[in-house]
């Protein structure tokens, strides 16, 4: 029988359940939780990285040949020139690591992953049964709760409002998210926003527990503690509820602004914009402590893109860039870089205002982690062997890999490492000893190739 | 507490009262104690010795949570007398009596004891003693079940809400759409089921889990979801779907309706209204023009190349940009149609300027017109028929007296239409709600009338005159803080959230018998009756049953759940993973709960889940196959059940399987002799250098048979895989390899991958029945004899669901035997063992798994399970037979076949080449409690034989079915309703509808007890 103490650490509720959040509903709370929280923020996009996109371009002929081999290769940054895309991350370069190498052949490829990519499973397309465990990223919310738990931000499909998102808060379960900035603004800074919502909640939460309380007095032994279950989680949504009304006041200060185009879903605003405003919101869900797990699908196949540089007037869809199919007279891999930089603006917008705010001894991206990585593999049709990762890390990053760029042994070969033993490093690093995160590769297994745990080399 | 004494007590488990339990605090192990465990155990488990990491010589020193581990350990070890081991001199009764008692003491002492919970757990139901259950010494003990709420399962939340919103699915079946039960689809809707089962073999679905916060927060979201789809869909779809709400948003409706009226009415035409109202001088009363700039095409860089976007995305963009309809309006307008492009795309450009577009809005499409004009032209040509002029026509007299005054109320010299448009709207919305604050909340019956309806949608009964006064009082307040819309969600979400919606109830009513117990109250039988065999709430005839007195008697169960069991004019959804992937034939119009015991029993769907590689299973399109595979287990599962008689024999030893068949034999009939067909009429021909023109002297037959993606009027045609020319000789290659070699039935449809929608995915199901592609004589008519197979544990889906991702798994599949067959226990891996297979690439995994497992530590729990499942190394980890192992490892490499299929051949074999060792697949029977089992097993299909005529698998399997029914673990008490549901599969000639009618007319599903504090 759980006490109500026990409630709130296995309750999928995020604080503002129902009245403030009511999609966003996981909260875990960690043992041992006190101190300066950790931060990751997973940023998806679509239709794949090309690992020669992401290479260096001024490698020594030696590093060239052995990276164009797909052999292991390890370089520092700060003696090598960025790919063209990434140099808006020039000034942050100590805190990048460029990781290629990891193989995603147990997640879903080609066009799409869903689910799979954070999860490392076959997600049958996105059939909600074939989810098979707790993402990767709530795995690590549930390392470092907050209010929120996680929050899932989203630009999938061009859709707007609260919909169907692509992480596992546990196996067959479709996590929800923002899918444009106001909608994410509004609930996320409901208690500011909306107060009186969250007040018509609690007044029908109260009369649900007045009436199950009623119930107690009926029944005994095991029904009557079941029911006293019942009734305490009741009460704890209602006390969250009012203890977020009650800060309404601090979390008012990080709301975001927003600029008039983004109302009713921003069906006006440009890519550029959109990004903007949605990055601002999670910059302030990050700040306000209401979450330290964010996941940014940033695109996919389906999101229409407007107003970027070269093509400002057209509308342009990822998918046939992907084919090499072009718009406005520029030619599709121009689009596609203009499409990355884009993204890397983000990232560093990110990066310079966690830097502004003070925490311990640093700032608050010292405790930050941003991942970049495709949700497919390595092209539009990924095929899995390769999915690069650009890790933007603070200085307590709990990982040793600042400043590097890493190329591990490709697919089937000794050393090699999937995403799965990626995901288990993060996990490994910040206090979940789990042995293994995800599937196994079935090439690996089959040369039988030891290929579980995380990857040694990036342990701090 | 008491509870679980009683239950303990009735398993046969000797535990001390609580009061003896009240010991001193400080830890200190009695000298009677001590002398047992010196002279029993401390021998291997002292300082010396510690086996298996274990010591009882020095507890004293131990914190308290290692003490009490080590307890938990003992106690289990004690209750299941495997502890000392067979070979060592036992204690006496008295001595393992002293020990268990003192064990327990102390474990309640700290509330740590679990063995007791695990006793109330599905993994446990074979604790309780096998013999003692049906040798009828306890069958005088009178059967009951504690009152109880049992938490809704996965399927019955998808049922409840599916009934909530009113959704319907269609599957089809033969030759007709059939609606479905089951789908876990919601409309638009995305709810997340919180009441998922676990993925265990066995039973699955029991009432000890408690509804948590994590249950509770989940069905938030989903009752705000779906009152939000009932207020603004549902009721507006079907007026008479809870009409307290249509009346009381009556008027709500009536303005909203009007609103949006107008609204679309001036988008259409409020251009041709400000002519019409203001004539010559309209002009000048809109904006001044500004046209939109583009950015202008660049010149390509040298050797750059340039692939515009095809049309059809253009097309898309359009849409998405919400100019597709001014475009084919504009161009299907006589006015225009000499207009040329340029003065066509002025001419839109100023429509959108003129309303107000967005600027970003017009480039987009001003740009997609630069680019696509012609293609857009065109595509009207081609298409015309789809596309249809709309004409002016006015609102009538009062509506367009109110429009013309309020635009010419709110015009301003130089805006946008769209400006006014939104003028006017926010005049008649604050007129309309106005009026609402006029009209006065909504009368109290009205409101009584919405909490009845609301209680018997969502609790599907009406409310008592306490609950009708509060939920008034509550709806009133409601309506007043938030209006009558948001009032009545609110309203929604608070019955969806009560805990009876989220629990069944299952009380007794009436007068108690003698021995305490009372029959379950007449309304709760008909949903235990109806969950039992469905998912669904009671259907109609248990309402009338309910409600007309004739639900009180065990005859009147017997009648209702034999007719329930009869029914045939419904069907359910078995598995909604395979309907999502569109396995039409995945339905049944079985009673679902009987046939998904099966499923749950052998626990095959697990095969699913576990992933594996294409490249070791020798072909393309794994995913497609297992789904037939799984498919093709339930439609086996399905006709022994239909068959009813000697069903546990027949699903351990049928030889008669289904191989790429849906179960309808005429129709695989027909398909496959429209194969043989072509096969005939071609085969004498030189096909194979066709050119097109020679198979062009062939249209007539090609019609007639509708080879496919061949269109005998246009060869060249054919589909992106290449010309018809070159599906034609596919087809044929794939075709005369079904027939060549002396087959006398074709596998059905072309490539094996069938023509239009008549077609079932999945043909390489059969490479894990060991048939090739190439050389398969198909059997039209099944369930059919497949070589070297017996039963289900020899079906590939079984086979698969306990294998790993490579290699098979004796360990699981020798457990699940032992546990589900024959009723016996094998203890939780100690935490001291590392389970891990050496890895030795020349030896068998039988022999690497020998090596690890047949240590004496090791083998007192492996000895149970290892020698049964060594039976079925003579199958792999896809459930291919096999006589000889391949060493699938780099070193042992023969030969090395393509990864992928050079031009998608998926008739070639991809499988490399291993070196192998002959496979061993002897196995031996012992301490199975059945004389007549044991002994040694010569192979799997030995195994199964021996299996399938033993009385005590069907015991087991009978425990099982009495867990599945009643939710719950069997005790003592229950000795006569399992013993009674053997007897009736006796004297059936082993219908399991008899099992199911004894169950559920037994004391022990039909009699509740109080629960006691």
């Amino acid at each position: 029988m759980l006490s109500r103490k026990d409630f709130l650490k296995t309750s999928a509720l995020g604080a503002g359940a129902m009245a403030l959040a009511p999609s966003f509903n996981q909260l875990f709370a960690a043992p041992n939780s006190t101190g300066v929280p950790k931060r990751f923020i997973f940023i998806r996009k679509s239709s794949g990285i090309r690992p020669v996109e992401i290479a260096l371009r001024d490698f020594s002929d030696s590093d060239k040949a052995r990276d164009e081999k797909k052999q292991p290769v390890e370089v520092d940054l700060d003696k090598h020139e960025l790919p063209k895309w990434l140099r808006g991350l020039d000034v942050h370069k100590e805190h990048m690591t460029i990781l290629q190498g990891l193989s995603a052949k147990m997640s879903e490829n080609v066009h799409w992953s869903f689910s799979s990519v954070m999860g490392c499973f076959k997600s049958n397309r996105n059939t909600l049964s074939a989810i098979k465990r707790t993402t990767i990223d709530f795995e690590l919310a549930k390392l470092f709760p907050s209010p929120f738990g996680h929050v899932e931000l989203s630009f999938a499909g061009g859709r707007t409002g609260i919909v169907a998102g692509y992480s596992a808060p546990a196996p067959q379960t479709r996590n929800y998210c923002y899918a444009d900035p106001e909608a994410a603004q509004n609930e996320l800074f409901k208690s500011v926003l909306n107060p009186e919502a969250v007040n018509s909640d609690n007044d029908m939460l109260s009369f649900l527990q007045s009436r199950e309380g009623l119930q107690v007095s009926g029944i005994k032994g095991h029904e009557k503690k079941r029911q006293e279950t019942h009734i305490d989680s009741i009460e704890a949504i209602r006390e969250r509820n009012k203890k977020l009304i009650k800060i309404s006041g601090t979390l008012a200060k990080h709301l975001p602004e927003l600029a008039p185009v983004h109302a009713n879903g921003g069906q006006n605003a440009s890519t550029p914009e959109k990004q903007a405003a949605m990055t601002d919101v999670l910059i302030a869900a990050l700040k306000a402590g209401l979450t330290n797990v964010v996941t940014y699908t940033i695109d996919d196949l389906g999101t229409p893109i407007t107003g970027l540089p070269g093509n400002e007037t057209d509308r342009v869809g990822i998918h046939p860039l992907g084919h090499d199919e072009a718009f406005g007279g520029v030619p599709a891999w121009k689009t596609r870089e203009q499409i990355r930089i884009s993204h890397v603006n983000q990232i560093n917008t990110i990066i310079e205002n966690l830097k502004q705010v003070p925490e311990g001894k640093g700032t608050m991206f010292d405790n930050t982690m941003i991942m970049y990585f495709p949700e497919n593999g390595e092209t539009h049709h990924g095929i899995g062997s390769e999915s690069p990762f650009l890790i933007m890390a603070g200085n307590n990053c709990n990982l040793d890999m600042s400043g590097r760029y890493v190329r591990l042994p490709f697919l089937g070969n000794e050393g090699h490492k999937t995403l799965g033993n990626w995901y288990t490093t993060l996990l490994n690093a910040h206090g979940n000893s789990m042995e293994h995160y995800g599937d196994l590769d079935l090439e690996m297994s089959r040369k039988k190739l030891p290929q579980t745990g995380s990857i040694k080399q990036l342990m701090g | 507490m008491r509870i679980i004494v009683a239950t303990l007590l009735l398993t046969g488990i000797v535990l001390p009262t609580l009061s003896a339990a009240k010991a001193a605090d400080r830890f200190a192990v009695p000298q009677d104690v001590q002398a047992v465990l010196a002279q029993r155990c401390i021998d291997c488990h002292g300082d010396d010795s510690a086996e298996g990491d274990v010591r009882l010589d020095g507890m004293d020193q131990l914190g308290l949570a290692a003490r009490l581990d080590l307890l938990n350990k003992a106690q289990e070890q004690l209750f299941l007398g495997q502890m000392p081991p067979g070979d060592e001199e036992q204690p006496t009764a008295a001595e393992r009596a002293r020990l268990a008692e003192w064990v327990s003491q102390e474990l309640h002492k700290n509330n740590a004891s679990k063995l007791e919970g695990k006793l109330q757990k599905p993994e446990f139901g074979n604790y309780v003693n096998h013999e003692q259950l049906f040798s009828g010494e306890f069958k005088d003990l009178p059967g009951f079940t504690y009152d109880r709420r049992w938490l809704i399962s996965e399927y019955i939340f998808s049922a409840k809400f599916q009934q909530m919103l009113q959704g319907r699915s269609t599957a089809r079946r033969n030759k007709r759409n059939v609606p479905v039960f089951g789908s876990n689809r919601f409309n638009q809707l995305s709810l997340t089921n919180p009441f998922l089962l676990p993925t265990r073999s066995g039973v699955r679905y029991y009432a000890n889990t408690d509804l948590t916060g994590g249950h509770l927060s989940s069905m938030l979201t989903n009752a705000q979801k779906t009152s939000e789809h009932v207020t603004d869909y549902l009721v507006k779809r079907n007026a008479k779907y809870l009409p307290a709400i249509t009346a009381i948003m009556a008027l709500e409706d009536k303005h909203n309706a009007t609103l949006a009226s107008r609204r679309q009415f001036l988008e259409y035409f409020i251009a041709q209204l400000c002519d019409e109202f203001y004539g010559s001088e309209n002009e000048a009363l809109l904006p001044k023009f500004i046209p939109v700039t583009l950015k202008e095409v660049e010149t390509l860089e040298e050797g750059e190349t340039y692939k515009k976007a095809p049309f059809h995305v253009a097309q898309n963009m359009l849409k998405g940009l919400e100019g597709e309809n001014t475009v084919y309006q504009s161009l299907l307008n006589p006015e225009h149609e000499n207009k040329s492009d340029e003065e066509f795309q002025a001419l839109c450009e100023r429509i959108w300027f003129y309303f107000g577009d967005h600027e970003r809005k017009i480039q987009g499409r001003m740009t997609i017109l630069r680019d696509y004009m012609p293609e857009i032209r065109d595509n009207l040509d081609k298409n015309r028929r789809k596309f249809r002029l709309i004409v002016y026509k006015p609102l009538g007299d009062d509506e367009m007296k109110v429009i013309q005054a309020s635009i010419r109320k709110h015009r301003n010299n130089g805006e946008h239409y769209a400006a006014i448009i939104d003028k006017c709207m926010a005049e008649w919305e604050q007129e309309f709600a106005q009026q609402q604050i006029q009209a006065g909340p909504p009368a109290d019956e009205l409101l009584s009338e919405l909490v009845d309806q609301l209680s018997v949608q969502i609790l599907e009964r009406s409310p008592d005159a306490a609950e009708a006064d509060e939920y008034l009082a509550l709806s009133k307040s409601y309506v007043k803080k938030l209006g009558n819309l948001k009032g009545i969600q609110k309203l929604i979400q608070t019955f969806i959230l009560s805990s009876e919606f989220a629990y069944r109830q299952e009380f007794g009513s009436g007068e108690a018998d003698e021995h305490g117990r009372r029959m379950l109250s007449p309304r709760d039988s008909s949903y235990a009756i109806a969950y039992a065999l469905t998912d669904q709430s009671p259907d109609a005839e248990l309402v009338q049953a309910v409600e007309s007195g004739r639900l009180k008697t065990k005859d009147d169960y017997k009648r209702e759940v034999n007719r329930i069991l009869k029914k045939r004019e419904v069907y359910y959804l078995v598995d909604p993973i395979l309907a999502d992937k569109n396995y039409q034939d995945n339905t049944t119009d079985t009673a679902i709960r009987k046939l998904r015991f099966f499923r749950e029993f052998f626990g095959y769907p697990k095969a699913l889940t576990i992933f594996k590689d294409e490249k070791r299973f020798g072909g393309d399109r794994l995913g497609n196959a297992t789904n037939r595979l799984i498919n093709e287990a339930d439609r086996l599962v399905e006709h022994i059940l239909e068959n009813d008689q000697n069903v546990f024999e027949e699903l351990l030893t049928t030889e008669k399987f289904y191989v790429y068949h849906d179960g309808d034999n005429e129709r695989m009939q027909a398909a496959s002799d429209r194969i043989k067909r072509i096969y005939e009429y071609f085969k004498e021909h030189d096909w194979q250098n066709f050119d097109y023109e020679e198979l062009g002297k062939h249209k007539e037959f090609l019609r007639e048979v509708k080879m496919r993606s061949i269109n005998p009027d246009k060869l060249e045609s054919g589909n992106r895989s290449g010309s018809g020319l070159r599906l034609f000789n596919k087809s044929m290659t794939s075709i005369t390899a079904r027939l060549d070699k002396g087959q006398k039935e074709a596998a059905p449809f072309d490539m094996y991958r069938g023509y239009g929608s008549d077609f079932m995915p999945g043909e390489n199901v059969s490479k894990f029945f060991n048939y090739p592609l190439t050389n398969w004589d198909y059997a039209t008519v099944q369930p059919a004899k497949v070589p070297n197979r017996k039963g289900f544990l020899t079906h590939p889906a079984w086979l698969i669901a306990h294998a790993q991702n490579t290699e098979t798994d004796p360990v699981i599949r020798g457990k699940w035997i032992r546990e589900k067959l024959l009723a016996g226990t094998i203890p939780d891996v100690p935490i001291t063992v590392d389970a891990v297979i050496p890895e030795d690439h020349h030896k068998s995994l039988r022999d690497r798994l020998a090596s690890a497992t047949e240590v004496e530590y090791c083998w007192k729990c492996h000895k149970h399970m290892n020698p049964l499942g060594y039976a079925f190394e003579a199958y792999d980890d896809f459930g291919r037979f096999r006589l000889q192992e391949s060493l699938e490892s780099p070193e042992n490499l023969v030969k090395k076949n393509p990864d992928e299929a050079p031009d998608r051949n998926h008739l070639l074999e991809l499988r490399d080449v291993y070196k192998t060792v002959p496979v061993d697949a002897t196995g031996y029977l012992k301490d199975t409690g059945d004389d007549s089992l044991d002994g040694e097993i010569r192979d799997a299909i030995d195994l199964a034989e021996r299996l399938g005529k033993s009385r005590r698998v069907r015991q087991s399997i009978i425990r099982h079915a009495f867990r599945y029914f009643m939710g719950r673990n069997e005790n003592l008490s229950d000795s006569s309703t399992l013993i009674d549901a053997e007897q009736a599969y006796v004297d059936t000639n082993g219908s399991f509808d008899a099992v199911i009618v004894s169950l559920l007319t037994s004391d022990s599903f039909i009699y509740r007890k109080a629960i006691e504090d």
